[in-house]
């Protein structure tokens, strides 16, 4: 891929994945109630949902790769491909909005040169928006991977992309 | 300014490790539930703990507003399948965000609520389903959840009783319909999250196809309290209509000066929140609009704004819903055909496609409201979006999102009709620019 993101082609659980999916299995009556949590532990793993992946969770959870797709594709949150290290995401919602977060993607756009839904050439950073995050009263708020960056200026936004450069 | 607050399942807000079960305690916490199976235990049987919440007037905070000891006197009691308990932390209406304060902040108070519940509705098991976007209050409520366990207020047998009680949480994966009863529970079932028809209602057909009740966070954490200090304690702390019991948390956000998360009696004129737990608009601007409980609920007029109360029956009185309490507040600066195609953008995105009305209907929506956001709107565009309605809200769909897509958009082009029209591009080659806008 142009942007060095490396495609998985050979998928098993992590150690710890593992053994979160079989603390797991215990709490739930029905099996397929695991196929979202299968797929958290393989985003925890590789950063996103390849097919094999599906084709893995399906045999995990006894249900068919059809549902696992299925299930993939309506949640925001599963990846469909590859992602940066770190996902930056501006939530662009009304109170958001009303707080400057358009300045907060423009200063994306600017540093980083990508637009929405894209990732730069080193892999590092992938910028989208998003909807509301509960973060209304402290807006405009990124998310970067699981977590929230509260009252965000561009400034500061900055800043972090710098910090995160070097890591 | 901090008068108007009236702390009770925010007491513990802003002590230090105000999550842990230490702090909880030490104000009281898992009292209410030594009292119903130990200390009073004669008094408290189900029946009586269902009888004290109706009697609370305590009424769903996740948005409906329907009152909870009712909603529970529905689960069947003779059934012999497993009852469930949902408490739903999906918190995704534009807007809302007290229950993430919960979650991450107190989350004792509302697994106090549910397990109390659970002995009230004879149910062993509770889920916790939480907005996938919440990892650090996922991580908060778990270690909650251990830290009972180790009590013993969550297992087999608590207090050495015949009662059981046992609690998971369930992650989401970024989807707003998911805060929908049903679309919830058809994710909890591994499956995307198309609502179901009702009926059968979940608490006859739910999760598993057995009796099941869905709360929201808020709904819980009041339940301790109310078996503490009793119904008429709790119904009485609300200052306005009888029918709306007890506090309410309001995210209030926007242009004001202070927003945040306030719990207040239910029944406070909604300027009296603004100007005075608020500290008034910014920047010594006008108020100009208030969205009053989440994007789904009709937006008020200043005008409308400055009469409005807010309970449940306040808000209808002026045409509009107290839905979760998320009051968006909106100054003379705020552009009203940028806010209507935000919105339109975010029900665009977010129905889930099932029923063709709102999945086409949406994307019409948003086209429209684009078409005005980029100034070509269309003489007759704002008289098919209201039109609209007939197909897409009223019953149309299965679920009411429908509705909230219309509710949210339509009366801020019908209360704000100037700013919309001074789009309108009357240019003969206008046909031109909207195909070229796509
Ligand atoms: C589109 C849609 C989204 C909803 N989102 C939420 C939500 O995020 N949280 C919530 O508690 N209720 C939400 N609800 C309401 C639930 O369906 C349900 O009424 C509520 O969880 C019941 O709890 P309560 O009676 O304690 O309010 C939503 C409803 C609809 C139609
Ligand atoms: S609008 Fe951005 S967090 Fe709610």
């Amino acid at each position: 891929m142009s942007n060095g993101l490396q495609e998985v082609t050979e998928y098993s659980f992590s150690k710890k994945s593992d053994e979160r999916f079989k603390e797991l299995e215990k709490k739930f009556p029905e099996k397929n109630s695991l196929v979202l949590w299968a797929l958290h532990l393989v985003q925890e793993d590789i950063g996103y949902v390849p097919e094999v992946a599906m084709e893995y969770v399906a045999q995990k959870t006894g249900v068919s790769k059809s549902w696992v797709s299925g299930v993939v594709t309506f949640y925001s949150m599963y990846n469909k491909k590859p992602v940066g290290k770190y996902h930056l995401q501006v939530c662009h919602n009304v109170s958001c909005w009303l707080n400057g977060s358009d300045k907060l993607e423009e200063a994306i756009k600017r540093k980083l040169n990508i637009e929405h839904g894209e990732t730069t050439n080193d892999g590092k950073f992938t910028f989208s928006h998003v909807e509301c995050l509960a973060s209304c009263g402290t807006s405009p708020v990124v998310q970067v991977n699981n977590d929230y960056h509260e009252k965000m200026t561009p400034e500061k936004l900055e800043e972090l992309i710098d910090e995160l450069k070097q890591k | 300014m901090a008068d108007l607050e009236k702390r009770i399942l925010l007491q513990d807000v802003g002590k230090p490790n105000s999550h842990s079960i230490d702090v909880y305690e030490e104000s009281g916490g898992y009292t209410a539930l030594k009292k119903i199976l130990i200390e009073d235990n004669k008094k408290w049987t189900p029946g009586a703990i269902i009888e004290e919440v109706k009697a609370s007037n305590l009424r769903g905070r996740g948005g409906a507003g329907f009152p909870t000891g009712l909603k529970w006197s529905f689960i069947p009691k003779d059934s012999p399948k497993p009852k469930y308990l949902i408490c739903n932390a999906d918190e995704g209406e534009p807007g809302t965000f007290k229950d993430r304060v919960l979650l991450e902040d107190t989350p004792h108070g509302f697994i106090e609520g549910m397990i109390i519940a659970g002995i009230a509705l004879d149910s062993k098991q509770g889920y916790i389903y939480i907005r996938g976007e919440f990892y650090k209050p996922w991580e908060r409520v778990e270690q909650a959840i251990k830290e009972a366990y180790e009590k013993g207020y969550l297992g087999d047998n608590i207090f050495g009783t015949q009662h059981s009680f046992h609690l998971a949480t369930y992650r989401g994966a970024g989807a707003y319909i998911c805060g929908e009863e049903t679309a919830l529970i058809e994710s909890i079932e591994g499956k995307r999250g198309h609502p179901r028809l009702k009926p059968p209602f979940p608490a006859v057909e739910g999760l598993y196809k057995c009796p099941t009740v869905v709360n929201n966070v808020e709904t819980y954490a009041a339940v301790p309290h109310i078996i503490n200090n009793g119904a008429k304690w709790y119904s009485s702390l609300s200052v306005g209509s009888e029918k709306s019991g007890g506090t309410k948390l309001f995210s209030i956000s926007g242009h004001v000066n202070n927003p945040g998360v306030f719990e207040v009696p239910l029944g406070l004129p909604m300027i009296d929140i603004i100007e005075k737990v608020c500290g008034g608009i910014k920047n010594g601007n006008k108020l100009k609009a208030v969205i009053p409980g989440g994007s789904s609920t009709p937006i008020l007029t200043a005008e409308e704004a400055s009469k409005a109360i807010m309970d449940y029956e306040g808000m209808a009185a002026v045409g509009t819903f107290l839905g979760s309490g998320a009051v968006i507040v909106l100054d003379e600066t705020t552009d009203m055909v940028e806010l209507a195609y935000r919105v339109a953008y975010f029900y665009e995105h977010e129905s889930c496609g099932q029923c063709t009305p709102c999945r086409e209907g949406t994307k019409w929506v948003k086209d429209i409201m684009k078409r005005f956001k980029d100034g070509i709107g269309q003489e007759n565009d704002l008289d098919t979006l209201c039109d609209f309605s007939q197909y897409m809200a009223n019953g149309a769909t299965v679920c009411p999102f429908g509705d909230a897509v219309m509710m949210a958009v339509v009366p801020i082009v019908q209360k704000f009709r100037s700013e919309f029209e001074a789009r309108i591009d009357n240019s003969e080659d206008v046909q031109h620019k909207v195909s070229a806008a796509g």
